[in-house]
């Protein structure tokens, strides 16, 4: 693991055990993100992105399951495999490491509760110790510092997981400390350049435009300040004018926050628009990354070649990739698109191309660029 | 394209919801308690099936339902005798014959649930079906008068019904007529359905009427003790079905391909039938199954009470009944065990079959966990 | 070249109802005013943000709603449409205007007419797994309008099922199958095959291409060319995605919060929009070329509720060229030169 990169998905094989048989739907997926870039992972329904993405935070529903490979996570000690983490590492890690945004943003928020309630939840969970130290400060300065809150919150810092602990701060009031978690939340809505930030707090999920809501999910996301941040399709259901403010709010959040970011879309003109590299998956495999220069410039695999002439042009009409994406039930042998591509081989009916680096920097999966015999 | 015969063609369309179905039954035989219900209902089925068989009716009796007393010793001793092989499940007082009870009472049983929870259904089907297609006023009225029923407690009110009901109805056919056709021909403006039809039941209203005034048809319905009790439940039962076919169909009736139907040019009452009653059957059947062993249970509460079926009816709650007054002193209740353990287990058994194959369609029908 | 469509000021708003006795309170002006024309064999585009209220219009038009005021005619000809209009303005209570409007006008057909209507204009909508019944069969499902319009059944239904599922790309087989064991895109198609069956003058689609993947957009987008040239169908293709808008379509409309604010042919919205929600609009649109990349989004704000819309042009508090009168007066769809409309005061300003 190089010194880059923040996350490496190593040979990453997924099942799926349903009732109709067992769907792969990953089949040993390459993928690194490197440290303050935004890294693009395109692909069709079916290709495996999200599935990706979920197993980083070990969130796979089940039937599916983690059948093999690594995921490795840079941490300060080193790196560290996911899949061998721990459930407290594990919770430690989610939210605050690394954070997720999804599609539906109102899907994702609960609507019983107020923005602030949501947003103060998350950073409760993981910077708990800094606010009550925070909050003591505040009280010791209005020199309450001796009062049964200050006490309280004495507590709770020395010995956060005793019973009595966990009975007093249920019962008592916590007015300092959650001054002190609002004027965060406020501040955290501000940087997603969200107006009026005290007002939109105290809203509910409903009564939040598309836009609005996704802003909000994004503040949620960072509200721990994660070195990675993980966005599945967030702008997919937006009006395109929002989708612009968004991408360009996700292009600030790179440039100020630092934040490593996975953005998965299926939209070419928003991974042009956004990454620094690309990575394009079909029906669970990963069939080429390189920089975003060269995966519109010179596209290798033959997918991609087919995925950047089928968007819609005026001049030229739009052509499109004959067949359908092939099942996951019991896949075909080889290449998964041997059956679509033009310049199939007879080697590709029986062994699966290897992802090879054709060029620096830029590596696909197809037997035109040579491949083990 | 070949030319397929009519048998074929049946065959293929077929094909994909026979391979539903296929799923369905692998499902069931794969969750055990489930096949145990269905196991249990089924071997239910069977001895009703059988009861001539199986217990028959003695010689010279005119209504097989009628248990028989065993003339010999009837008269002796009026208490109830434990098991012979005589009388395989003993007798209870008077001598009435505990096996073909029993045995008989299994009939009644599925008759009282299968007449009760039909009638609900279709009045249910009707009603909540309206009101949620239509909404508006008519659906504040239908369920304002469907929640004054569900107020009241289930079996207070069916009992003050059994009671109230009396036991002849003298019936104006005429007049019936005349309302009902009234009501359909209603009922039909407002789903637009072809012209004959409307015809056809405007035709029948008019005879109604003139039969009114020149030739009144009267029918008295005698109503057994068993048909009023069933009659009861199903007054107090139907809002039940209402109240989930309406949600069912106000869920279906927004989406998409209700409308495409209407763009399509289809009636409303088209789109009903073709469109939204076989996406909403399923939870109701589910509600159906589980219902008939509760319905079950009222009827033989409401036996045991006093209230149900004749003194020598063949009904399970009935036969319990008898043994009321045997239950009194503990020495009176051990030796006559038998006269409510057996029938409260075939009770027991009954209700547990049913309950146990409405969770199962649950289970297997739940679209959550259909396809994965 | 004539007109098939052709709509004056339509209208459809939605009461909002509440209080105690569930009165109408407030209104959503989903559609406010609205006046175009399609040419027959022509491909019509529509173009919007959400709540713009172009599925509300395509809707309309084909009577799934009924417009709340507004006119809506269907092959009529000019000069009937033109005296139509005239009485309007000049007398409206005549009996001859509503003779004419029950006879020509779409928005007030019911029973027979509306059915006969239904043979003629048919939609096909946006997510093929929710307008396909999950119980039915495709061959059901396909011949269902046969069947609700009287036009066939039984064997002869059938042999036009099968003619419409060869012509949209499917197989024999498909007609025995449910729609979940299909892929999203034959979905689609079985979904077009039932719009087509009755053979419509008019089809409306609703974005779709939308819940499709990006595959297979292009092959249905070639199939929508050519059963257009083949059954010579006039198309209203509603998106909020331009560029297949660009693509396919002879001339394109943008809505915005319930009226029409430009329309044209395709290349002269497209090479020089006018309005500055046309511009913007264009302009948010991401270019799949990493080397021509935009710094700052075009527009800021959010779309406003229609249920209470902003005054006089209701783009102005998103403008950048908002002027005084852009907030008290609405600006006329006026054209611009050649055939351009805009509905601006900074593009046609307005002669005191």
């Amino acid at each position: 693991m190089s010194l880059e990169t923040i996350v490496e998905v190593k040979d990453l094989k997924v099942n799926f055990y349903t009732y109709a048989g067992v769907v792969e739907a990953l089949d040993g997926v390459n993928v690194s993100l490197r440290e303050g870039e935004i890294l693009g992972l395109v692909g069709e329904t079916g290709s495996g992105k999200s599935v990706t993405s979920l197993s980083v935070m070990m969130l796979v529903p089940p039937p599916g399951r983690i059948e093999g490979g690594a995921i490795y996570v840079k941490k300060d000690s080193g790196q560290e495999d996911v899949l061998l983490m721990s459930d407290d590492s594990l919770r430690n890690m989610r939210g605050a490491d690394i954070s997720m945004i999804f599609q539906e943003p109102r899907a994702y928020l609960n609507p019983v509760y107020t923005v602030e309630d949501q947003i103060s939840e998350v950073m409760l969970v993981h910077r708990k110790q800094e606010f009550l130290k925070n909050a003591l400060d505040v009280l010791e300065k209005n020199r309450r510092g001796s009062t049964v809150e200050a006490n309280t919150y004495r507590r709770m810092l020395k010995n956060p997981r005793s019973l009595g602990v966990r009975f007093i701060q249920k019962l008592s009031l916590k007015k300092t400390l959650k001054s002190e978690v609002r004027k965060e939340v406020a501040k955290v809505l501000k940087s997603v350049e969200i107006p009026d930030p005290e007002r939109v707090c105290r809203m509910y999920p409903h009564e939040l435009s598309g836009g609005m809501a996704q802003r909000v999910l994004i503040a949620m996301a960072l509200a721990c300040n994660p070195k990675v941040l993980i966005a599945d399709e967030p702008t997919t259901n937006l009006d395109v004018t929002v989708q612009a403010q968004i991408l360009n709010l996700i292009r600030l959040l790179k440039k100020d926050f630092k934040s490593s970011i996975l953005y998965i879309t299926h939209d070419l003109g928003v991974v042009a628009q956004l990454c620094d590299r690309v990575a394009v998956m079909y029906a669970g495999n990963v069939v080429e990354t390189a920089d975003v220069f060269e995966i519109f410039g010179s596209p290798y695999h033959p997918y991609t070649r087919a995925l950047l002439e089928s968007i819609p042009n005026p001049e030229k009409g739009f052509k499109s990739i004959p067949g359908i994406v092939p099942g996951l039930i019991n896949p075909i042998s080889g290449c998964r698109f041997r059956d679509r591509c033009s310049y199939a081989m007879e080697i590709c009916q029986k062994v699966k191309p290897s992802f090879l680096e054709v060029k620096k920097g830029h590596f696909a999966a197809c037997y035109l660029y040579g491949g083990s015999q | 394209m070949t030319m397929r015969s009519r048998f074929e063609e049946l065959k293929v369309s077929m094909r994909p919801r026979v391979k539903e179905w296929k799923f369905m039954f692998l499902r069931i035989r794969k969750n055990s308690l489930a096949l145990a219900g269905l196991i249990i209902v089924l071997f239910f089925a069977a001895i009703a099936m059988l009861a001539p068989v199986l217990a028959p009716p003695p010689p010279g009796s005119l209504d097989s339902f009628k248990i028989p007393n065993d003339p010999e010793i009837h008269v002796l001793t009026p208490n109830p005798t434990p098991p012979t092989l005589r009388h395989i499940f003993g007798t209870t007082d008077q001598q009435y014959d505990l096996y073909y009870a029993c045995i008989w009472g299994t009939l009644t049983a599925f008759r009282t649930g299968l007449t009760v929870v039909g009638i609900s259904l279709i009045v249910g089907l009707l009603v909540g079906t309206l009101a949620a297609y239509y909404g508006g006023m008519l659906d504040e009225v239908l369920m304002r008068f469907t929640d004054i029923i569900i107020a009241f407690p289930g079996l207070i009110l069916a009992m003050a019904l059994v009671i109230a009901f009396p036991a002849k109805i003298p019936i104006n056919l005429s007049m019936l007529f005349v309302v009902m056709f009234a009501l359909v021909s209603f009922v039909l403006l407002a789903l637009r359905p072809s012209k004959k039809l409307l015809l056809v039941v405007q035709a029948l209203l008019v005879l109604s009427l003139l039969s009114i005034l020149y030739y009144p048809l009267t029918y008295d319905l005698n109503l057994s003790r068993l048909d009023k009790v069933l009659i009861s439940i199903t007054l107090v039962g139907w809002p039940g079905y209402t109240r989930v076919i309406r949600g069912e169909v106000l869920r279906v009736k927004n989406e998409d391909y209700i409308e495409a139907s209407r763009a399509s040019g289809s009636t409303d009452f088209g789109t009903i039938v073709k469109h939204i009653w076989p996406n909403t059957v399923y939870p109701i059947l589910i509600v159906a199954t589980l219902d008939i062993g509760s319905i079950v249970l009222s009827a033989a509460a409401l036996s045991f009470i006093g209230i149900g079926a004749e003194p020598d009816f063949a009904d399970w709650g009935q036969i319990i009944q008898r043994s009321r007054a045997w239950m009194s002193r503990p020495e009176q209740l051990i030796g006559n065990l038998h006269t409510f353990l057996i029938p409260g287990m075939f009770i027991t058994s009954f209700v547990m079959g049913w309950n146990l194959l409405g969770d199962a369609l649950r289970d297997v029908l739940d679209p959550t966990l259909r396809r994965r | 070249m004539s007109y098939l469509v052709q709509i004056r000021d339509l209208k459809k708003y939605f009461p909002i109802l509440g209080g105690v006795l569930r009165r109408s309170v407030a209104n959503v002006k989903a559609v406010d005013g609205v006046s175009i024309d399609v040419l027959k064999g022509e491909c019509f585009g529509l173009v919007g943000e959400s709540g713009c209220g172009k599925t509300t219009l395509g809707k309309t038009i084909l009577r799934l709603y009924k417009p709340s005021t507004g006119h809506i005619f269907f092959g009529v000809p000019s000069d009937v449409v033109d005296e139509i209009n005239a009485l309007e303005t000049s007398n409206p209570k005549s009996r001859r205007l509503r003779r004419l409007r029950e006879q020509h006008d779409v928005s007030t057909y019911r029973g027979r007419d509306l059915l006969l209507l239904r043979r003629k204009m048919q939609i096909v909508y946006q997510d093929p797994t929710t307008s396909l019944d999950p119980r039915m069969l495709v061959k059901d499902i396909i011949a269902e309008p046969l069947v609700a319009q009287g036009i066939a059944k039984g064997e002869e239904a059938k042999k036009m099922v099968l003619e419409i599922l060869s012509r949209v790309g499917l197989s024999d087989q498909a007609m025995y199958r449910f729609p979940h064991e299909f892929s999203g895109g034959q979905r689609q198609r079985v979904a077009i095959a039932r719009a087509l069956v009755s053979r419509p003058d008019f089809v409306i689609l609703d974005e779709p291409t939308s819940a499709v993947d990006v595959s297979v957009r292009a092959q249905l987008l070639n199939l929508f060319t050519d059963l257009q040239k083949e059954y010579g169908l006039t198309y209203m293709f509603i998106s909020h995605d331009l560029s297949i808008v660009e693509c396919i379509s002879h001339r394109v409309a943008i809505m915005y919060l319930g009226k029409i604010v430009e329309y044209s042919l395709t290349e002269q919205i497209f090479k020089k929009p006018l309005h500055p929600y046309s511009q913007a609009l264009i302009a948010s649109v991401p270019i799949p070329d990493p080397t021509r990349r935009k710094e700052r989004p075009p527009l800021t704000g959010e779309v406003p509720s229609p249920v209470d819309p902003p005054a006089g042009c209701r783009f102005h508090p998103r403008c950048p060229l908002a002027m005084n009168i852009c907030k008290q007066k609405e600006p006329q769809l006026l054209d611009a030169g050649s055939q351009h409309y805009v509905a601006c005061f900074a593009v046609n300003p307005e002669k005191s």
